[in-house]
């Protein structure tokens, strides 16, 4: 028999949420060859832990090439090409076909009817969600393949460039690196070092890019860079008015 | 004549009928020169027929293939670079420069496109995008469209300094106006 002294709680553990994700962590490192690890940091899920589609991985990687792209292939036309002005033989008598210019797209050295035709622009933009969704699933991609490395800061002992390749080669940190941090101001070594090397570059963070992620092997964020990306992603993804901004057709000014 | 005959088909009917009786079961492969040994023969002489392979598949891979066409001598290059002896020098192919995947170019391409995201939202991709003529930032039209852009854009400096180039320019607008305005029509799935 139930004690009547003690209340009758019957508590009953729901599994009501079941769409959370755990946050993901990651190994804080530094740019210095004697200590390994320094830490340890969460990563967003929503940032780092998305599904990614490849199939808006692709469509970035595709805007980013074509909405800069300026084709200058050109072609004269028939009215363009030097001379034709007069007819090269009489229309009736000569046995050949009749012909008035000699610059007719007929003609060998003619002009070209439906050829391309000086400045051609693809330009286009995504809407807003896709390349959000391009970032988040490409950073996801990259955190789950290891080659997402966040780093303290990136200061470093030495401005050698044979310093930061070694670092590079011991930890396996892939042939080509992409350095990311919060500030466009580098500090001065790693800025030296990485002058020379061709496959490894600086970036600031608004400067981040789906093709850029995908070039280089391995991305190295500092922790400042990190907050900055879940900061700004978070934002866009949360805006009450993300509906609108996205339907807004983009307008270019004048 | 006949009777000979007749007496000769019967003679060969009674052999036939005796071998028959002789050898009721005719075994297959094996001859008769052994079969005869295995029962005694009769006393009609049967030729003794023993088959032999003569010929087989591994002596005809080793004669190789069959000739055909002896004496054909193909005077016709059928693989390879054509031979194009001018001077007796070859021509003249570019040498092959890989192009530089890393130059600064390429390795930052695509820097500042998501600007207007993880920036504070001041800035467009179009504002950033030096490698594009400012007059084709955030642009795209049909040739007309592009002409009539351009010429929004220069026709006061082209006026002063390349008036020739600016009556070109009009005259080619106009022609593309007659052409898309009174030539062409324009349907629901293309416009010109």
């Amino acid at each position: 028999m139930l004690d009547s002294s003690v209340p009758l709680i019957l508590d009953e553990k729901f599994v009501n949420a079941r769409n959370v994700v755990a946050a993901r962590e990651a190994w804080v490192e530094t740019l210095d060859t004697n200590t390994s690890d320094v830490g340890m940091i969460t990563l967003h899920p929503d940032v780092f832990s998305v599904c990614p589609r490849m199939d808006i991985i692709h469509e970035n990687v595709v805007w980013q090439r074509k909405y800069k792209m300026v084709s200058k292939a050109h072609t004269k036309t028939k009215p363009e090409v030097r001379g034709g002005g007069r007819k090269p033989w009489p229309q009736k008598g000569t046995g050949r076909a009749r012909h008035s210019s000699i610059r007719s797209p007929l003609w060998v050295g003619g002009g070209v009817t439906h050829g391309p035709r000086a400045f051609t622009t693809q330009f286009y933009m995504l809407p807003l969600v896709t390349r959000i969704h391009g970032l988040t699933s490409t950073l996801s991609a990259k955190f789950a393949q290891d080659d997402l490395k966040i780093v303290e800061s990136l200061q470093m002992a030495s401005d050698e460039p044979g310093y930061i390749e070694k670092l590079c080669e011991n930890r396996e940190w892939g042939p080509s690196v992409l350095f990311v941090d919060d500030t466009d101001l580098m500090p001065r070594n790693i800025t030296i070092a990485t002058d020379t090397i061709q496959h490894m570059n600086l970036m600031p963070v608004y400067g981040l890019n789906v093709y850029s992620m995908l070039k280089h092997s391995t991305l190295v964020l500092t922790v400042g860079a990190v907050r900055r990306l879940e900061e700004r992603i978070l934002y866009h993804l949360n805006r009450p008015d993300l509906t609108k901004a996205n339907a807004t057709p983009f307008k270019k000014q004048n | 004549m006949t009777t000979i005959a007749g007496s000769l088909m019967r003679s060969l009917g009674a052999v036939a009928q005796s071998m028959v009786q002789a050898t009721p079961m005719a075994l297959r492969g094996v001859s008769q020169g052994l079969a005869a040994r295995a029962m005694p023969s009769s006393a009609t002489w049967t030729p003794q027929v023993t088959s032999v392979r003569h010929r087989y598949h591994a002596d005809k891979l080793k004669r190789g293939p069959l000739m055909k066409n002896y004496g054909y001598e193909d005077k016709l290059h059928t693989k390879g670079l054509m031979p194009h002896m001018v001077h007796g020098k070859r021509l003249p192919i570019p040498i092959y420069r890989p192009k530089n995947s890393w130059s600064e170019k390429r390795a930052l391409f695509g820097q500042n496109d998501y600007i207007d995201i993880l920036g504070d939202g001041s800035l467009k991709p179009t504002d950033v995008a030096y490698s594009v003529p400012h007059w084709l930032r955030g642009f795209k039209g049909n040739e007309y469209q592009m002409l009539l852009r351009k010429r929004k854009f220069f026709h006061n400096k082209m006026g002063q300094y390349q008036p020739t180039k600016l009556t070109e320019l009009n005259k080619r607008i106009h022609k593309l106006y007659v052409h898309l305005n009174q030539k062409t029509k324009d349907y629901y799935w293309h416009k010109a």
